[in-house]
């Protein structure tokens, strides 16, 4: 922000202040428009018994929509599968996340490389990583059971069985994600100053705690933002089990956002669905609030 | 020595050694291309190829007509071009509309700055799937349904953020002086911005672009519920059309996949220097 000396020294014209809302107003209207609007939409229609195909107005039911999908096992199951989904990939993304960004701070001659299979996963589509690991678990065809077999063990049909295909997805999301969180860390690894850890080396420490007592303290704002974004997404998960599974088998694998997806434009229940888009915007709200705490203090 | 201390110092050795080094390397080598490069060569095989069992790791016979099938049989040089002009459209209105934004809060004392800030980004980090249903009954009404268009705004709108906050971070590091000089020589705030600040936070300017352009490239489900018509589809979404009823065309989707990917291997090739170190700077989605 602005220093309190050039605000008084009238550096900031009334000129300046307008130019400064004049700038920042076309960012307003297109995020009221595009996304505040269809939030008071979904709050609204939610409480309604409406349908795509319905010319006229819905009529107002009240929370009788949330009511039912606390009872709805369509509900209950997706909301387990994305909790799930969260509570495995979050962590293990973390875990990966954290080795890649270590690998990717050596100082190796072919950085190249190295800098094409960190950036590579994470730039590369959701949907497209569905497909890829769809065809990476196929039963007949696919590479890990190729694998299995050559080490001696049955194949297993991996994308047909819920538990199976579940873990699949779990493989592919905590793969593509990973990278996304070694990218946040990485510039964190590298603003550590190289004078800690040749001070911790004069007292002796090994590798290993040099890693505990300098590497990971310090690491820790950087982690703190890539666990809130990457729970953020997770919560969301579309993209990959839709081009992986299409949700099943069953509905083993349909998270929330597919549901929602689901209900309102197969089903075309556009109530109930907008129920659910409110469930699924106050999970995110929840997620993301300590990220927009923090926000507002720095800035 | 006690055991515990053995076996630390064992750890911190191996962990010394180039040997440990090389194994670190070729994990992420493997972490990270592995799953392409199998595409890849799934790509180069035929399908009777494919369906051969133990299969084979490397193409027999490496042939690229599965290419020119998936141009053929789908409108895949069109999905690529809706592709790449979406995304790029997408980035361009992103980073015109964040310009102006991040330079108001980076320099302009807006009122209620911080709180303005935070609302903007809280608003954009929203689910794009609880935005579906009303963004598809907005752009019907608006009759932009299956357009460009339709994709375009909530894309750029979305990545908005993102942008603000990395070139907030940039327009911020660079010293207020140098436009207090060019005013001084006559310039406007304005002309200021775009002969001074802009050129000197062209690195900030890049990265933000191309988060903007990933995000857009990435985006899926908006495409598949705004823009369901043949001839706009994005390459996520035609790729969907190549698996018949009871048919899945491996070697076909896998071909399509690395057209696809070819741009993507471009961008990173363009701007990867800048792109690792800068990207913290406004944190960004998974």
């Amino acid at each position: 922000m602005i220093s309190p000396r050039l605000r008084h020294s009238g550096a900031l014209g009334r000129s300046d202040r307008l130019l400064g809302l004049a700038l920042v107003t076309p960012a307003v209207i297109l995020l009221v428009a595009l996304v505040a609007w269809p939030l008071v939409r979904i709050f609204h229609d939610s409480l309604f018994a409406l349908r795509l195909t319905d010319q006229a107005p819905g009529l107002f039911i009240g929370l009788e929509n949330f009511l039912y999908a606390l009872e709805d096992r369509d509900v209950r199951r997706a909301m387990w599968v994305t909790l799930g989904l969260t509570l495995i990939t979050v962590p293990g993304a973390l875990v990966l996340g954290l080795l890649l960004a270590l690998a990717g701070n050596i100082n190796f001659r072919w950085r190249w490389p190295i800098r094409l299979a960190l950036l590579l996963p994470w730039v590369l589509p959701m949907s497209f990583t569905g497909m890829i690991f769809a065809w990476f678990f196929n039963s007949d065809y696919g590479v890990i059971n190729d694998l299995l077999r050559r080490m001696g063990y049955q194949p297993v049909a991996f994308l047909l069985s819920p538990g199976w295909a579940f873990f699949s997805v779990v493989v592919a999301v905590t793969w593509k994600t990973s990278s996304f969180v070694a990218l946040i860390l990485l510039p964190g690894l590298q603003t550590i100053p190289q004078s800690l850890y040749e001070a911790a080396n004069l007292e002796g420490a090994s590798r290993w705690q040099r890693f505990c007592h300098v590497t990971l303290p310090l690491l820790i704002p950087a982690i703190v933002v890539a666990l809130i974004f990457r729970t953020l997404s997770a919560v969301q998960t579309f993209d990959i089990p839709y081009a992986m599974t299409q949700g099943g088998p069953g509905q083993a694998t349909q998270t929330l956002a597919m549901l929602v997806n689901t209900v309102s434009m197969e089903y075309l229940d556009i109530g109930y669905g907008s129920s659910l888009a409110v469930l699924l915007f106050l999970m995110s709200l929840i997620i993301s609030l300590p990220y927009l705490v923090h926000l507002r203090r720095s800035v | 020595m006690s055991n515990t201390q053995k076996t630390r110092q064992f750890f911190s050795n191996v962990f010394a050694s180039k040997a440990l080094l090389w194994l670190i390397v070729a994990l992420v080598l493997i972490n990270g291309l592995f799953p392409v490069m199998w595409i890849f060569l799934t790509s180069l095989k035929t399908e009777i190829e494919l369906t051969a069992t133990p299969i084979t790791w490397l193409p027999q016979q490496a042939s690229l007509v599965n290419y020119q099938q998936a141009f053929s049989e789908q409108p895949l040089l069109l999905f690529l071009g809706n592709s790449l002009a979406i995304a790029f459209l997408s980035a361009l209105l992103a980073l015109v509309i964040s310009i102006g934004a991040a330079y108001a809060f980076a320099r302009l004392a807006l009122p209620k700055a911080g709180l303005l800030l935070v609302g903007l980004i809280a608003l954009a980090m929203c689910p794009p799937a609880t935005l579906q249903v009303p963004l598809f009954e907005m752009m019907r009404s608006l009759g932009l349904l299956n357009t460009w268009l339709a994709l375009i705004l909530p894309n750029a709108v979305l990545s908005l953020p993102v942008c603000i906050l990395v070139l907030v971070a940039f327009f911020k590091s660079l010293p207020e002086s140098l436009e207090h000089a060019a005013m001084l020589d006559g310039c406007s705030r304005l002309s200021a911005l775009w002969r001074i600040v802009l050129p000197l936070s062209l690195p900030g300017v890049i990265t933000a672009g191309t988060l903007a352009f990933v995000n857009a490239w990435d985006e899926f489900l908006l495409a598949l519920v705004l823009n369901a018509a043949p001839e706009n589809r994005t390459l996520p979404v035609g790729i969907l059309f190549y698996q018949g009823e009871f048919t899945f065309p491996w070697p076909l989707i896998s071909a399509a996949l690395i057209v696809g990917i070819v741009p993507l291997v471009v961008l990173i090739a363009f701007s990867q220097q800048r792109l690792v170190g800068n990207l913290t700077a406004g944190g960004m989605k998974g």
